[in-house]
């Protein structure tokens, strides 16, 4: 198993590489929203928010558009980290910690690893569907649709007020204790589904050759 | 804020949550206990009998538990309709799994996690819980159509299902994101009383998210457009679970529908009317056309159930007490009927292992009793007197046009004779032709299993007793409508 | 203060995108990386109307929280399935997986 991993090497490439493509992509912008928050015209959360949201934009786009599938999933990182940064304007750091956590610590691993166990060294160039035109025009649409409808409603939004932590934890595990152990069940079955679709059935067999 | 933390109301679904881990840790543990392998049915079984019993000790109870899950007859009705076909099920095809699955505990656990899912999908009364419990029933079964032993298509089938399901769910989750926003609750009942205010000037977005739910739902459900998932699934799967999911999965969406469309959103009539409208048409259309050029007998029932979903549509589009009534009653006609046809599928499979319609050549000869079954299931689904699925197509029919949606109705009538020229096609095969003779002796007679016997008897009476005698449904029916229109 | 449209037109973004990424890509691997974006997004929604409009401001970071949840595990779950997957076929393409019909 051990030959298909990966050799350190490309993976150091793939971080300096990496690395230099963040800083030239964040570097113009975040000199930009610097100078405009030092001459007064933003404020230093919405500097915090147009950082935040040009990496989300650079990851997303990476994500679905780049050819080579590791690059695709380190731009993914790189986009829920963004989203994080979000959940923190929006109060609500235990969102924020979650979100790095699960995705960046978690989800993001299990796709790597996925990625090394399946294709990434025998093809990691992924060519996309046929579909591509198609796909583009309905995400046009669609997205436009979106757009449309968050800019024409008068929100009347009022002002954010912070969750704390323990808020949090009171009011998750009183008022909405049965969505916790609903979770817990759902866990529990996606748990068990990886494990027997990941699993070889050696134990089948050998209960056969028992039986 | 008061809230109401009584355990004993949720005491089916911790029932047969409690049974599906045991189930799970029997297996796991079955060499060094010297546990036999039938013994997991029956554990199965025994909890869904107790759940039962305390679905009916908590038929009378109208209450909130935490302002999460409503226990009402509502509620009831459903926990009785899923914990019964999860029963009939396991009675059923216990030696198809037994033979053609692979990790028979987490296929029995699943099987119970899905029932508490479905369940729970039914009794919500939040949107976090009623997220949640269709995400429960959602993933058991992508893990269940992914169990067949032996077949190149059940890992394919999952696959397809689980980014599909996925795809819907955040479709699902971005409309209710919307609707949230609209009404800053995600109660029922209070997303009903910001919507009736009438203070809310987000239309475009109430629409939007109103359009996604649909969609979303629809996918569930297997509504036309968004159907691309299901004749895969239904045919990668081993056949309980693609009974189970013509069966509770369909009924557990309908019930949503019905809590969601007849609840929450009722005071948004006017914007999701003609949606649901065009869909139960397009669905009803399609769906049925689509059926006449299958040759599995799982594609075909699949595409078949897609137009029934079309029918039960119409009633969601037409809601009042009584296209609600109506269209409880004939989910259970047709969860009766569709299950008899599959447990006299699997009996079919066990037999034979064939699944091909042509396969079914002489199936009169060799098992008339079988093809008596499937027969009275096919002609019921088709709509034929004497039959569950007559007065029940007939009640929901006539309830569709006194809403004042007489062309849905006509487009419905169409669609239902277009169905039964496909059914035809599969009880001429096994009446008018000869059994193949493949040298094995299966131009021979065979019967059934006791269990066989046991379940397609129990489906068979019920499909004839609905359709002669569809009284006490109807009533049960009517019942447990009332709570959601009170 | 930073108006919600942005928050909204920022999920609106990821959303589209994410729906792209569904329908263009062939690796069953990049398509479950899609539905995360777009599962991102909804999660974003959810926060920000929250934080904006709910005068409680809890259910929608609940919902959030849920939302995030799941995702993790139908991550885990899929990966599971396209490695049986890669296990029969020796591929993560969709439409190698093509012994059923679309």
């Amino acid at each position: 198993m051990f030959e298909r991993l990966p050799v350190p090497a490309q993976f150091d490439r793939l971080i300096v590489t990496g690395g230099i493509v963040t800083g030239v992509i964040l570097g113009p912008v975040f000199l930009v929203l610097l100078s405009l928050l030092l001459v007064g015209r933003i404020s230093a959360p919405e500097l915090v928010f147009w950082l935040g949201f040009t990496v989300i934009v650079v990851g997303a786009l990476g994500t679905v558009l780049l050819q080579n599938i590791v690059h695709a999933a380190f731009a993914l990182i790189a986009a829920l980290i963004g989203v994080a940064a979000m959940y923190l304007l929006l109060a609500s750091e235990f969102l924020a910690l979650v979100q790095v956590l699960v995705y960046g610590g978690g989800v993001v691993l299990l796709i790597i690893f996925a990625l090394m166990m399946t294709n990434a060294q025998d093809d990691p160039i992924v060519t996309d569907g046929s579909q591509k035109p198609f796909a583009f025009i309905v995400t046009l649409l669609f997205g436009g649709v979106l757009v449309a409808a968050a800019i024409d409603v008068q929100w009347g939004a009022e002002s954010v007020s912070l969750i704390t932590f323990r808020d949090f934890g009171a009011r998750l595990f009183r008022d909405f204790m049965v969505p916790v152990i609903i979770v817990g069940v759902l866990l529990d079955i996606a748990l068990s589904g990886a494990i027997v679709n990941a699993r070889p059935d050696i134990e089948e067999h050998s209960e056969e050759a028992s039986q | 804020m008061d809230l109401n933390f009584r355990y004993e109301l949720l005491a089916p679904e911790i029932a047969v949550a409690v049974t599906a881990v045991l189930v799970m840790f029997a297996d796991a543990f079955r060499n060094e206990l010297n546990l036999k392998r039938n013994l997991l049915p029956q554990i199965s079984l025994l909890g869904l009998a107790v759940a039962l019993v305390f679905s009916l000790m908590l038929g009378n109870v109208s209450d909130d538990f935490a302002r999460l899950v409503q226990i009402d007859e509502f509620t009831t009705f459903f926990r009785v309709l899923f914990i019964a076909v999860t029963l009939i099920l396991i009675i059923g095809s216990h030696e198809y799994i037994d033979r053609h699955v692979n990790h028979i505990g987490e296929f029995y656990g699943l099987l119970l996690f899905s029932t508490v899912g479905a369940m729970l999908m039914a009794g919500a009364r939040d949107l976090i819980t009623a997220y949640l419990a269709i995400e429960v029933l959602s993933f058991s079964l992508y893990v269940a159509v992914s169990l067949s032993k032996n077949d190149p298509r059940s890992g394919e089938a999952a696959l397809k299902y689980v980014l599909l399901g996925g795809v819907a769910s955040a479709m699902l989750l971005y409309g209710l994101s919307f609707i949230y926003g609209v009404t800053g609750s995600t109660q029922y009942s209070e997303i009903s009383a910001a919507l009736s205010a009438g203070n809310v000037d987000f239309e475009t977005a109430l629409i939007l998210g109103l359009v996604l739910v649909i969609a979303g739902l629809g996918f569930k459900a297997s509504a036309v457009p968004f159907h691309m998932w299901t004749p895969d699934a239904y045919e990668g799967a081993p056949i309980p679970i693609t009974a189970y999911l013509s069966a509770t999965s369909k009924a557990a969406t309908f019930a949503l529908f019905l809590r969601w469309f007849a609840g929450p959103l009722l005071p948004a009539i006017d914007h999701w009317q003609w949606i649901l409208a065009l869909l139960s048409v397009i669905t009803m259309v399609v769906g049925n056309l689509v059926a006449l050029q299958q040759h599995n007998i799982k594609r075909l029932l699949a595409y078949s159930s897609i137009g029934q979903v079309g029918f039960m549509l119409m009633c969601i589009t037409a809601i009042s007490e009584q296209t609600g009534s109506a269209l409880l009653l004939h989910l259970v006609g047709y969860l009766i009927t569709n299950l008899a046809i599959f447990m006299a599928i699997i009996a079919f499979y066990n037999r034979t292992g064939k699944e091909e319609i042509n396969q079914f050549k002489g199936l009169a000869q060799t098992n008339p009793y079988l093809a008596l079954v499937i027969t009275s299931g096919l002609f019921s689904l088709a709509g034929m007197p004497l039959l569950a699925g007559f007065v029940t197509k007939f009640i929901l029919f006539q309830s569709v046009v006194s809403a004042g949606y007489l062309w849905l109705v006509i487009v419905a009538l169409v669609a239902s004779t277009v169905s039964l020229y496909y059914y035809l096609q599969v009880i001429k095969q096994m009446y008018l032709y000869q059994p193949e003779d493949d040298g094995n002796g299966s131009n021979h007679r065979w019967n059934l299993t006791v269990t066989g016997y046991l379940s397609t008897g129990i489906l068979f009476i019920g499909v004839v007793w609905v359709g002669v005698y569809a009284t006490p449904f109807y009533e049960f029916a009517d019942k447990a409508i009332a709570p959601l229109f009170a | 203060m930073i108006p919600l449209e942005n928050f909204l037109i920022l999920s609106g973004f990821l959303f589209a995108v994410g729906l792209y990424g569904v329908l263009a890509r062939r690796s069953a691997i990049l398509i479950l990386m899609s539905v995360e974006l777009m599962l991102a997004g909804v999660a974003i929604n959810f926060a920000a109307f929250a934080a904006y409009l709910d005068v409680d401001g809890f259910s929608g970071m609940i919902f959030a929280l849920f939302v995030i949840t799941v995702a993790a595990a139908e991550v885990g779950l899929a990966l599971g399935i396209v490695l049986r997957l890669f296990r029969e076929r020796r591929t993560s393409y969709v439409d190698a997986a093509n012994t059923l019909k679309w």
